[in-house]
């Protein structure tokens, strides 16, 4: 820091290099790196077996799969219509445009419990919609997929959405110039372009439903084994004061998340790498 | 393949970007469609292309009427000038893709496109880049890969959309010369747009001049460039120098300059006279009344050619000549000498149909 | 102020419907119509009914009972308590994103993508560990326990921890903003400012800020959003006091486990009118920016 700082000093008359840096590092320590630093020295206090006995426990396995499995599923859907609903966005004209593009963002705005209740209630087996099911949706892995669909639409959509505004007219009329249909012109031009974004958008949207709690808590019923995800599992640990197994189970939760993180990054800087000019 | 424009208008929202165009173009003629920008020419190249749609007129390939034909059944190939190259492909797979999208009936099998794109790419000199993503190359060698592509097609027609715009001045050089032996080669008919008048004069067999949706003139390089018909041209094509004066009984005059203009004997309007730099005779003595003095304010000297700037005595204005370097010599003139001018050939516009 | 906008969006409109009748360079109006059909069903499902339900049930039982819901003293209690919540987090956080697109922008150092990673880090943690890592830190039996015990200090199940909990999780909302749109703006205009013999503060309020006015102002609704809303870490620190240390979703998730439907509804459809202003804000930050 001290050689750095001094370099600094050299190229630039810009002030306050620092104190802001001495600031950022210091409220982001206490905030947030020491906090979370704890999660992983209370699980080195656990031996591997008391570890190992506690996030493969058959309960803490299903809610895993469960969260994996609804977390994907949503996902793919999302992406499916989140890059419809952004394409439609993008290339449409129709009445109502504006409205409908200001209302994506309102799982970001909107508390997740609010969604949550909201979502129980329309699904539940005598809400608006399902009552036009055979099968029950609410309390149901089904349910989450629903909570989930909402959490995670806006991060494809506003993902997807500026680069196809950004997509140049131009290699469209290029393929069709060279004798290409409106269909091969898509698969093969415009898909890969959005390819990335479509990927990253995913990635984003995943990575919230799998730590997701609010929105899903309430349209979930919560059994162990069948409908209670992971972050469930931590919140009932702790209610009955077993903070080593919360802290065991979040360890897994924590590792998932930061892997997503690193696997998000290394494609974008490979798409950047790969297809940008220089 | 011949190509006839008829009556072609194209009006976006109030903005009237073509307006009655008629052209027709020759089998394997390379034109050049000249204009300012928002001259229109572009918004033709597309409508040629079939990727702008015309409020008026038709548009005939080889005497066919192929105005409501997609572009992907024109036969056209279509270069960019941003090159619009598919990045996420390498570059042989852009060269390729024309040929891939083909339905299963027409389209030639691996080996076929193999051979096919390696020839092209031969062509355009760019055999070792097969592999390579278009960010791997630079500006003019992603313009041999659009070139490529288009032409890897077989179009009947190749339209160029400012090809050379996003380049800089050698690179732009070397690929003009290396157009028109591609033409010469292929002697497909091709159109290129610019708005460089050096480039259209140096490639082009013909020449057509745009201007505000219309079109000024057509003709040889030559034609436009030493009997332009309009002051547009005059002013567009190349440096000019302006005599704004009176017409009377069959003269020009401004200050104590006076030339005959026999073509005007009737009128007697404020015209103005055209003299292109090079069409100016400097003088060290005053012969007659058609010559008038002026100051040498600067020389430049580089090349083959002297260009002077005068400043005319007789009135409050600046005057640009060329002279051949050994006539410079044989002059001895310098700056702030006086010598006389005359205008060798002079075309004089009465302006009240243009504005410059 | 939102004209160039429209403007721009008809030309293209006239662009394509003068064109001719070309599928390959547009989709036909079937295939138009039932994306924007299968668009707009997928979003009413999803977005428009669960936001229309919400005031549809909060207004089932008449306006009086709606009253009453949102006057009920523990409703004003967990709105107080979430306002206080904001007032205390969102400039926290604000003053952080500041700083640190400040040092991140202005400056070049090593380790800079780092640091960007780590503020960004709290999106990727599940809101149950952020309240959880504070149980760690500050509860009976966390590090700091036994000596906030001694010293009669309470964080955890009260508002100290419900402000922290917070604050982790709405930590990179500002800063995430800022550091992009500072990056683009360079620092010629700081440069020229200091050399012109401005102070550094000076620099600040008159160069940095009105330049990024409308980022700060976007962050900050988001953050806004987000510290209102936040249910999954509060609900882990809070301990669930009523009248005390619930906050509004907190409140709404007691109702709605007493089967106090219209009255969760009634606190729900306060924090969607909220939540539809963010948007609204939102939407006319980004028409100025576009504008600019």
């Amino acid at each position: 820091m001290e050689l750095t700082l001094k370099k600094r000093k050299r190229n630039t008359i810009i002030p306050g290099f620092s104190l802001t840096l001495g600031y950022t590092m210091l409220y982001l320590s206490v905030i947030v790196l020491l906090p979370l630093s704890m999660v992983f020295f209370n699980t080195l206090s656990l031996s591997w077996s008391e570890l190992w006995e506690t996030i493969a426990h058959p309960r803490a396995v299903a809610s895993y799969k469960l969260s994996f499995g609804t977390a994907l599923a949503a996902g793919l859907i999302n992406v499916v219509f989140g890059t419809i609903i952004a394409w439609v966005l993008v290339r449409y004209q129709f009445p109502g445009k504006r409205i409908v593009d200001g209302l994506v963002d309102l799982p970001f705005a909107l508390p997740t419990a609010v969604a949550g209740i909201a979502l129980a209630t329309l699904y539940s087996p005598n809400g608006w919609i399902g009552q036009f099911f055979d099968f029950k949706i609410a309390f149901t892995p089904i349910g989450i997929v629903i909570a989930l669909i909402f959490i995670g639409l806006p991060f494809v959509v506003r993902t997807v959405q500026p680069v196809l505004q950004n997509l140049s007219r131009e290699i469209e009329e290029a393929s069709a110039s060279l004798g290409a249909t409106r269909l091969q012109t898509f698969t093969k031009v415009i898909f890969p372009e959005l390819l990335p974004a479509i990927i990253t958008g995913f990635s984003l949207a995943f990575a919230r439903s799998l730590g997701e709690y609010g929105s899903v808590v309430f349209i979930a019923g919560n059994m162990p084994m069948k409908t209670e995800i992971t972050p469930l599992i931590i919140m009932t640990k702790l209610e009955q004061y077993d903070y080593v197994g919360a802290t065991a189970i979040a360890t897994v939760m924590l590792v998932t998340s930061f892997a997503l993180l690193l696997l998000i990054n290394i494609i974008q800087w490979y798409t950047n790498r790969k297809f940008n000019v220089q | 393949m011949s190509i006839h424009i008829q009556n072609v208008s194209k009006a976006f929202g109030s903005f009237q970007a073509l307006e009655d165009i008629s052209i027709d173009i020759e089998s394997g003629e390379l034109i050049a469609l000249l204009g300012p920008s928002g001259s229109g020419k572009t918004t033709l190249l597309r409508i040629l292309a079939g990727l702008e749609g015309l409020d008026e007129g038709a548009i005939l390939f080889d005497g066919q009427n192929i105005t409501n034909v997609s572009p992907k059944e024109r036969e056209v190939g279509f270069v960019f000038q941003h090159y619009a190259l598919f990045r996420h492909m390498t570059v042989f797979d852009n060269v390729a893709y024309g040929l891939k999208v083909r339905p299963r009936k027409t389209r030639p099998s691996k080996e076929e496109i193999k051979k096919k794109v390696t020839e092209l790419l031969a062509l355009v000199k760019l055999d070792n880049f097969a592999d390579r993503y278009p960010s791997q190359l630079s500006g003019g060698q992603r313009q041999r890969v659009a070139l490529a592509r288009a032409l890897a097609v077989e179009p009947k027609v190749l339209l160029l959309d400012e090809p050379f715009g996003a380049l800089d001045a050698k690179v732009r050089k070397e690929l003009r010369r290396w157009l028109r032996k591609l033409h010469n080669e292929f002697h497909v008919t091709s159109i290129f747009v610019t708005h460089d008048q050096e480039e259209a004069l140096d490639v082009a067999n013909r020449i057509i001049v745009m201007n505000n949706g219309k079109i000024e003139q057509v003709g040889t390089p030559e034609e436009v460039y030493e009997h332009p018909n309009s002051p547009f041209v005059y002013d567009f094509l190349g440096n000019v120098n302006l005599f704004r004066g009176r017409l009377h009984k069959g003269k020009l005059t401004q200050g104590e300059f006076e030339i005959d203009v026999p073509t005007y004997l009737d009128s007697h309007d404020d015209a103005v006279g055209y003299v292109r730099p090079h069409d100016i005779q400097i003088e060290k003595e005053q012969l007659n009344n058609e010559s008038v003095a002026a100051k040498i304010v600067h020389i430049h000297m580089v090349g083959p050619i002297v260009q002077i700037e005068l400043k005319r005595e007789d009135v409050d204005e600046y005057l640009e000549a060329e002279i051949p370097k050994e006539h410079y010599k044989q002059l001895h003139i310098k700056n702030g000498d006086t010598v006389y001018i005359r205008p060798k050939q002079l075309r004089v516009f009465i302006p009240e149909d243009y504005s410059i | 102020m939102t004209k160039p906008l429209e403007v721009k969006q008809e030309s293209s409109i006239s662009i394509r419907s003068g064109a001719t009748k070309s599928y390959a360079l547009q989709e036909s109006a079937f295939v138009k119509w039932s994306l924007i059909t299968i668009s707009l069903v997928f979003l009413s499902l999803f977005l428009i009914l669960p936001l229309v339900s919400i005031f549809v049930t909060a207004l089932e039982k008449g306006w009086a009972t709606y009253v009453a819901s949102i006057t009920n003293p523990d409703a004003l209690a967990a709105i107080k308590l979430t306002l206080t919540v904001v007032l205390i987090v969102v400039p926290l956080n604000a003053i952080f994103g500041i700083v640190a697109a400040w040092a991140i922008t202005k400056f070049s150092f090593k380790g800079k993508n780092v640091l960007i990673t780590l503020i960004d880090l709290p999106f990727a943690v599940s809101p149950v560990i952020a309240g959880l890592v504070f149980i760690l830190l500050f509860g009976a039996q966390g590090v700091f326990g036994d000596w906030l015990f001694q010293n009669d200090i309470k964080i955890v199940f009260a508002l100290p921890g419900i402000v922290i909990a917070t604050m982790f999780v709405t930590f990179p909302f500002v800063a995430r903003e800022l550091i992009p749109l500072m990056q683009m703006q360079g620092i010629t205009e700081e440069e020229a400012s200091i050399s012109l013999g401005a102070s550094g503060w000076k620099t600040f309020f008159l160069v940095t800020l009105p330049n990024i006015k409308w980022g700060l102002l976007y962050g900050l609704i988001l953050c806004n959003a987000r510290t209102i809303g936040e249910f999954g870490a509060v609900s882990v620190v809070s301990g669930h006091i009523r009248g005390m240390t619930n906050t509004m979703p907190l409140h709404i998730e007691i109702l709605y486990n007493e089967y106090q439907f219209t009255s969760a509804f009634a606190v729900a459809s306060l924090m969607s009118i909220l939540a539809i202003i963010t948007i609204i804000i939102k939407n006319i930050i980004e028409w100025k920016v576009k504008d600019v």
